[in-house]
């Protein structure tokens, strides 16, 4: 398989590469078909546009662009009215301003916290696997440690420690998440060390290095896309729980704490704020899920079964 | 037998994690100002503060405060809530009974619900009753639960006034012989049905609200695992038999199908230990959850780190319960037959 | 025999299944009869159709995906009419399942249900189709009969059931427990299963490969049924059981007087066991007829080939006899003989019309245009222009 075309040249290695674009065109088109995961994509690219185009959507307020405007004349206005779409909470913060400017945080926390719990996991799960033995014994029992601390409380008491900042959400998240790729990956690598065709890259010759890079990445893949997938949504919604508990600074336009600034105006009939931010957060975390699962139905041999 | 080993390795692993746990734990309460303020009562004199850094060892390096924080801790002594004006110890037994009882009556909804929806689904595999279980699991899986929980408020709370918030009725509540600290419990060993009433009249929607993202991850589970079921051989065999339809969903594939379900309710009770927190908050529960929220936004560091203790060793415990279950129920993969 | 009538008459039997890719025609116009007593092999390679033909008899087939497309199952009735199960009511269906038609799987381990006790299954059979006799075993009349008994037989098969205490006393409803235990006991006992209280009390797992087939046996026979359907019942069995257990599967047809449809590849299996024999392929059948005759001189190519291909310690090393292609998918299948691509004696014809079953003789028949020519093997077919393109496709 992959590990004989190092002894390839030329032409044949050519088709071999061609051979995986061939195969990734053939996943993308399947993932297509599914018409949930379609409207997943949509409503992601949406938020994606909306995140990026934010201050052509909206003015940027100043001198923080993630506070909402504040029109005192108009609290508590229902959506509608005075030019404000979706209505302002109890101190006149305009809730679309806040909604699309949640948007750009929730793209920040999500791909930040993503993508660094991806290298350090697979980073810090990739030499436990390797090297095995003592190392990975202690490591797997770092990783056992944390998780017996339920995600959300971890997070909540290293965010609370380091002191109420979006920023520090940040922190806390990735110190929490990191674990779970690291098993993944872990797992993965010492599923192909047993496989038969890593003993026939051996005994080619193929280095640890090139072992791992053609034999147990393209492999290990999968599941790591699939989990970071649906951890776009996860994280969002984790972020969301902690700042609207108050561990983000006040006023933010964090779709959380928006939802938390609407609590009080909830029970005196506005409705919207919270309605409003709260149906940002469930879009955002319904899309990636619905991606990731039918990136998991189309990549995971191990099926549902439709 | 494999049963008892694998149970032992799980038993003794545990004091282990629990003290690694404890690092953690001890590690960011050295990353707060002052470590001492744990321990320090309001109002105490500057020479009392000074006798506390004493005990405590944090002249000390590291190790030997960890060392003294941890003895503290086997003592007994976590240190002084400041929200609640009382040393934690003393705070956490009065509230985890209320956490627990909301967990537990979270859990049964989640649990028979989601058992039931999950069977309809993977029986009626790919028609209509499945893909609505399917929408409403993967909504369940989106939904904050903070969200959820302000939602119902509204409708059933501020319009209708159905149920209030809160956990009791002060007066009917004191009027009880508290024996487990869990009022609806409580309220049944009394024979009391008018407080048992009020028990249930102020757990129904909290309740609801915390089980339902759990409810999602069951009912896709208990899905999968009858859709697995039905393929079965047994299953056809049963048929052939010439039971009814009924029975062969009831005692062959659904009984077969629990099995791996039992693991996910494992898992769901920790998505149960952390909706607890906005829950609690949201409806004014007097558990652990809506105390540690609260320690939050005082800065609380005592309060908050014991809650990080409790949950850890709660959520152990579960997961070692839902072990020793699944190991029972899966006789042929334990006994290896 | 044949001059019985017969227990079952299979006619014009279609099943399709709906697939993302097509319609698969699995069993395309089966016809074939099974007579009171008989041993009839239903003989051919993965996938051509005979697991569906058999599950269809007692309408097994899931019907999404599956579909009866066409045709009759005949069973006969004590009053000498029949009973068309395809379009019978599904409780009539139900009725028969287990108690005139019983059913045993390839593989024990799977057919089993692995939560159950052994005795526990076992008692469902009784409980569904024995409740009388359960009942007036122990002393019970009345009409509390079905649900009752159905709710004993759910406990432990020795267990006593808590729910009967509400309808019956508990005295008697430790009779009914007695009961239905000495039915399974007796059921057990019959196939020669050694101490079969305890066997009673084990699960699936608990028990070896031909324990468990034996207690699939005592099962399906349980009621005495007219006709066992046998689905590979030896595949899954090492092959010092598999003796053993067809022993015992045709020791019991000779006390009881049943039917047995055996499905198989194992042609050995059918030369030692089997009356007659129906040979299928790609969803048809192509030779009927007694299994001796058929197996010393086989009229249709495919058969030929089949016992061509069994190794025998005459063949002379390398020279394993394969059937060349390989079997044509049923998706929209063409009109034509299914086996043409793959026979040397393929004629034109044979690709433009589908060979009826034809008569050979009473008990005979084969459904080949080119039979004549096929028997007769010492005519030179090279002068057959399809035998050409078959030369070039073997040798490509």
């Amino acid at each position: 398989m992959s590990s004989l075309s190092s002894v390839e040249m030329g032409s044949t290695k050519q088709s071999v590469a061609s051979v995986k674009w061939a195969r990734r065109r053939e996943v993308a088109r399947e993932v297509l078909q599914n018409p949930l995961t379609v409207i997943g994509l949509v409503i992601i690219l949406l938020f994606l546009l909306m995140a990026i185009f934010a201050p052509l959507l909206t003015e940027a307020n100043q001198p923080d662009p993630y506070q909402s405007p504040r029109d005192w004349a108009n609290i508590d206005s229902p959506p509608g009215v005075a030019g404000h779409v979706l209505g302002t909470d109890s101190q006149g913060g305009d809730l679309l301003y806040g909604v699309i400017w949640g948007s750009r945080l929730s793209l920040q926390l999500s791909l930040t916290v993503v993508i660094s719990t991806l290298v350090i996991g697979t980073i810090i799960g990739s030499l436990a696997a390797m090297r095995g033995g003592r190392l990975d014994n202690f490591l797997m029992r770092v990783v056992d440690v944390f998780l017996s601390i339920p995600e959300l409380i971890f997070a909540l008491a290293i965010a609370a420690v380091l002191g109420p900042s979006f920023r520090n959400i940040i922190l806390a998240l990735v110190a929490v998440f990191w674990v779970k790729y690291a098993r993944i990956i872990r797992g993965e690598i010492i599923r192909v060390k047993q496989a038969e065709y890593v003993a026939a890259a051996r005994v080619v010759g193929d280095s640890t290095w090139n072992i791992y890079r053609k034999d147990v990445l393209p492999n290990a893949v999968t599941p790591l896309i699939v989990q970071a997938t649906l951890d776009m949504g996860n994280v969002v919604l984790i972020g969301a729980t902690l700042s609207f508990i108050g561990l983000a600074q006040a006023g933010l336009t964090e779709w959380g704490a928006l939802v938390s600034a609407g609590q009080s105006g909830l029970l005196a009939g506005h409705w919207w704020v919270s309605t409003f931010a709260g149906l940002a957060i469930v879009l955002w975390a319904l899309a990636f899920n619905l991606v990731g699962d039918g990136l998991r139905d189309v990549l995971d041999p191990k099926t549902e079964g439709r | 037998m494999q049963v008892r080993d694998y149970l032992i390795r799980r038993l003794a692993l545990l004091p282990l994690i629990m003290l690694g746990v404890s690092v953690i734990v001890f590690t960011l309460t050295r990353f707060t100002g002052s470590p001492v303020g744990i321990y320090a009562t309001p109002n105490m004199t500057p020479d009392e503060l000074a006798a506390l850094e004493q005990r405590y060892l944090l002249d000390q390096p590291i190790p030997a405060q960890y060392a003294a924080w941890l003895g503290g801790l086997l003592r007994g002594d976590l240190g002084w809530s400041g929200v609640s004006v009382a040393p934690v110890t003393d705070v956490i037994g009065s509230r985890i009974a209320a956490t627990l009882e909301l967990a537990l009556a979270a859990g049964i909804i989640a649990v028979l619900a989601g058992i039931a929806l999950g069977t309809i689904a993977g029986v009626k595999r790919n028609k209509g009753p499945d893909h609505a279980a399917r929408f409403f699991s993967i909504l369940g899986a989106s939904t904050p639960t903070f969200w959820f929980g302000l939602l119902l408020l509204v409708p059933f709370y501020l319009w209708l006034d159905w149920f209030p918030l809160g956990r009791s009725t002060p007066d009917i509540y004191s009027s009880l012989a508290h024996y487990t600290g869990m009022y609806s419990l409580d309220a049944l060993l009394n024979g009391n049905l008018v407080a048992f009433g009020d028990a249930l009249r102020h757990l129904v929607l909290p309740a609801v609200v915390l089980g339902f993202g759990a409810m999602a991850i069951i009912v896709r589970m208990m899905r999968s695992s009858m859709v697995e079921a039905m393929s079965e051989e047994y299953v056809d065999a049963a048929r052939a038999k010439g039971l009814p339809e009924r029975l062969v969903i009831k005692r062959h594939a659904r009984r077969n199908a629990l099995v791996p379900t039992t693991t996910v309710i494992g898992l769901s009770f920790g998505f149960l230990l952390q909706g607890s927190v906005a829950v609690e908050l949201i409806f004014r529960w007097p558990g652990l959850g809506q105390w540690v929220t609260s320690a939050i936004l005082a800065g609380d560091q005592a309060t908050i780190m014991a809650y990080v203790l409790i949950t850890a060793f709660i959520f152990m415990m579960v997961n070692l319960a839902v072990d020793i279950a699944y190991a029972y129920l899966d006789r042929r993969v334990v006994l290896g037959g | 025999m044949p001059d019985q009538e017969p227990l079952i008459k299979v006619e014009d039997l279609s099943v399709r299944f709906h697939s993302s890719k097509g319609v698969a025609h699995a069993v395309d116009h089966v016809s074939f009869e099974i007579f009171p007593s008989e041993t009839l092999a239903l003989v051919g390679e993965t996938g051509c159709g005979k697991s569906v033909t058999a599950r269809s008899i007692i309408r097994l087939v899931p019907e999404p995906p599956g579909e009866y497309a066409s045709g009759r199952v005949l069973l006969k009735n004590d009053d000498s009419t029949f009973t068309d199960v395809l379009a019978a009511p599904m409780k009539q269906v139900r009725a028969i399942r287990g108690d005139r038609i019983s059913m045993i799987f390839q593989d024990p381990g799977k057919a089993l249900n692995p939560a159950l006790t052994v005795g526990r299954q076992l008692a469902e059979v009784f409980g569904e189709h024995r409740a009388s006799v359960i009942l007036g075993d122990a002393g019970i009349g009345g009409a509390k009969a079905g649900a009752l008994v159905r709710r004993i037989a759910q406990q432990r098969a020795g267990a006593l059931s808590r729910g009967a205490y509400s309808l019956v006393s508990r005295k008697k409803s430790i009779a009914l427990q007695k009961s239905i235990d000495d039915l399974v006991i007796r059921a057990l006992a019959d196939t020669g299963i050694p101490n079969p209280r305890k066997i009673m009390n084990s699960y699936p797992h608990e028990l070896s490969g031909g324990m468990k087939q034996r207690v699939m046996i005592a099962q399906a026979l349980a009621c005495d049924p007219d006709l066992l359907i046998a689905d590979e019942p030896t595949t899954a069995l090492d092959v010092t059981i598999q003796a053993r257990i067809l022993e015992l599967i045709h020791q019991m047809q000779q006390r009881r007087g049943t039917a047995i449809l055996y499905i198989t590849h194992d042609l050995s299996l059918v030369r030692e066991f089997a009356d007659r024999v129906a040979v299928m392929y790609a969803g048809r059948i192509v030779e009927t007829g007694p299994a001796r005759e058929v197996l010393a001189s086989p009229q249709h190519p495919y058969t030929q080939g089949l016992l061509a291909a069994i190794p025998r310690s005459q063949t002379p090393r390398g020279e394993l006899a394969a059937i060349p292609g390989s079997v044509p998918h049923l998706i929209d299948p063409p009109a034509q003989c299914h086996f043409a691509s793959r026979c040397q004696w393929a004629a034109p014809a044979c690709s433009r019309d589908v060979p009826r079953l034809l008569s050979l003789s009473p008990k005979r028949e084969v459904a080949c245009l080119r039979f004549e020519q096929a028997a007769d093997r010492s005519s030179a077919p090279e002068d057959m222009p399809i035998r050409a393109e078959f030369e070039r496709k073997m040798t490509s």
